[in-house]
């Protein structure tokens, strides 16, 4: 098999187990890197360029003062949902606009419990629209949701459905949050949160961190014995008739997202579509925002997901395996590190070797989509060439 | 704007009436683009060239829910219940707002603005803009 050298691949992943955290934000990001650089067989020193990312209040360049002090380019970013996204995609574009060979992209979080407590003068918006009660995205997702299901003529038992999902997958996977099944029924009769999502339908911000290498072509399968190819990664923003959080007004007319435009952008950059996805990560904020996030992403018509659910499709042997780590609602989210969790999963079903359920058959075409504020996606293709 | 005597509001620069009700939005020279509350910029087509307008007070339900829990501060309340939000389709744009008197609402369903109590503030309400269905 030939090998492009201008080729980016995924050579080492590692993650560390999501929920609680009592230490300190730099204790995760160092596990994960240093599991990244041992699954790849590489020390600090190697990496020659290194991205890191984090919603939170640390630096992850200052990470070199844990790492070594190589004199490396050390960049950071903060694209909230999108940040491990995005610092995939800096990564990429560093080795090669500066013709480097080795790359590491850590991501990271440890929130405090409960909802994310926003300041409406963050988004420009006046006192008011938090003092009301507003500045909620919970009611955000709910609402988005709600006019959906209306629109596709889609049940509200659909939701159930994406939780119990996610549950199961969670349980037999060993870094996930949240590993207790759920069954359609409880998820659908428990405490209601904000009509029509109840408990089970959210996802919760919590702690975790993921580092990945990255390698140049050439270097690759000196590195990784079945190394993943970044096909391609895109970013992009909201354009007039989105819908996204914190928006005191909508424009009429038709929807769009940045959900669609990002991922027909990384679709053609790889020279793919949705139809060759043999597994999938999207964005599951809340149960709705999967049900969306298929639809946009051309995974599957608008309208076609109940029917999806209900003849298991989405489950490990169906036809299109969805979020099979338990996606964030069983790992919660920790901002920075929530993009990384979506490649991490993928890169290990397409190696063969998922630390919970595998995708039966060997794989090779996978995705992944984030999603967030203020009107962000960023969505990758990562496909596997088989052992050299 | 001339607001009554003894009626405080969350914020003045959100209505262009207030007694009768009436939202302040911007509408675009350039696009026609409407948006709430009114902004000095288009962000739409980029355009600076934007008027303030009254929104009208009449649509029908575009999205709601009802917020089971209470928000964390800043979020401001004298005593907690459940209550509705939902975008409401005016015509030239959708508006963001409390739906009042009930907290199970249809999508399409016919409301109109009001003046709804946000919270009491040294002995006085003080007032937010909601939509509460037509009867």
């Amino acid at each position: 098999m030939s090998v492009n050298a201008n080729d980016i691949f995924i050579v080492g992943a590692a993650r560390t187990e999501f929920g609680r955290f009592d230490g300190e934000d730099n204790e995760l990001a160092e596990t994960a890197v240093r599991g990244a650089l041992a699954d790849c067989g590489l020390v600090w020193s190697d990496i020659e360029f290194a991205v890191g990312g984090t919603n939170g209040e640390t630096k992850p360049d200052n990470l070199v003062s844990r790492l070594g002090l190589t004199g490396l380019p050390f960049v950071t970013v903060k694209n909230g949902c999108a940040t491990g996204a995005v610092a995939l995609m800096t990564a990429r574009n560093g080795l090669i606009a500066e013709d480097l060979n080795v790359a590491c992209v850590v991501g990271y979080d440890n929130h405090a419990r409960g909802a994310f407590n926003v300041s409406p003068a963050r988004y420009g918006l006046g006192d008011w629209y938090g003092a009301t009660g507003m500045m909620v995205t919970t009611s955000y997702f709910a609402l988005k949701i709600a006019r959906y299901l209306h629109e596709h003529g889609i049940s509200q038992r659909t939701l159930g459905y994406a939780s119990a999902k996610a549950f199961d997958y969670a349980q037999e996977h060993p870094y996930a949050w949240r590993r207790k099944p759920v069954s359609v029924d409880e998820a659908m009769d428990a405490d209601m949160i904000n009509d029509p999502l109840t408990r089970f339908m959210f996802c919760a911000p919590d702690a975790g961190a993921v580092s990945l290498v990255l390698a140049r072509g050439s270097k690759a399968y000196d590195l990784c014995e079945t190394p993943i190819r970044l096909a391609s990664v895109a970013l992009r923003g909201r354009r007039p008739g989105s819908f996204e959080v914190f928006s005191p007004w909508l424009s009429p007319g038709d929807r769009t997202s940045p959900s669609i435009d990002a991922a027909k952008a990384a679709f053609d950059l790889a020279g793919m579509t949705p139809a060759d996805v043999q597994v999938a990560q999207l964005q599951d904020t809340d149960s709705g925002a999967e049900v969306i996030h298929l639809g946009e992403t051309g995974l599957l018509a608008h309208g076609e997901q109940e029917a999806a659910y209900r003849n298991g499709e989405f489950e490990i042997d169906g036809r299109l395996p969805l979020n099979t780590d338990g996606g964030l609602l069983a790992n919660g989210e920790p901002v920075g590190a929530s993009g990384l969790r979506q490649v991490h999963e993928i890169v290990r079903q397409l190696q063969g070797r998922a630390d919970g359920k595998q995708v039966p058959g060997a794989p090779r075409i996978g995705f992944t989509h984030v999603y967030g504020a203020p009107g962000i996606s960023a969505c990758t293709v990562l496909i596997s060439e088989g052992a050299q | 704007m001339n607001i009554p005597v003894g009626i405080e509001v969350v914020d003045s620069t959100l209505f262009s009436s207030v007694d009768p009700v009436v939202l302040a939005g911007s509408m675009c020279e350039a696009c026609g683009a409407h948006v709430f509350p009114a902004m000095d910029s288009c962000p739409t087509c980029s355009s600076l060239d934007v008027t303030k307008v009254s929104l009208p007070t009449e649509g029908t339900v575009w999205s709601w829910t009802t917020q089971h829990f209470a928000p964390k501060p800043p979020f401001r309340t004298d005593e907690f219940a459940p209550f509705s939000i939902g975008y409401v389709d005016l015509g030239p744009v959708i508006v963001e707002g409390w739906l009042v008197g009930k907290t199970e609402w249809t999508i399409g369903e016919q409301v109109s603005l009001v003046l709804a109590k946000a919270w009491t503030h040294e002995g006085a309400p003080v007032f937010t803009f909601g939509f509460e269905a037509v009867t």
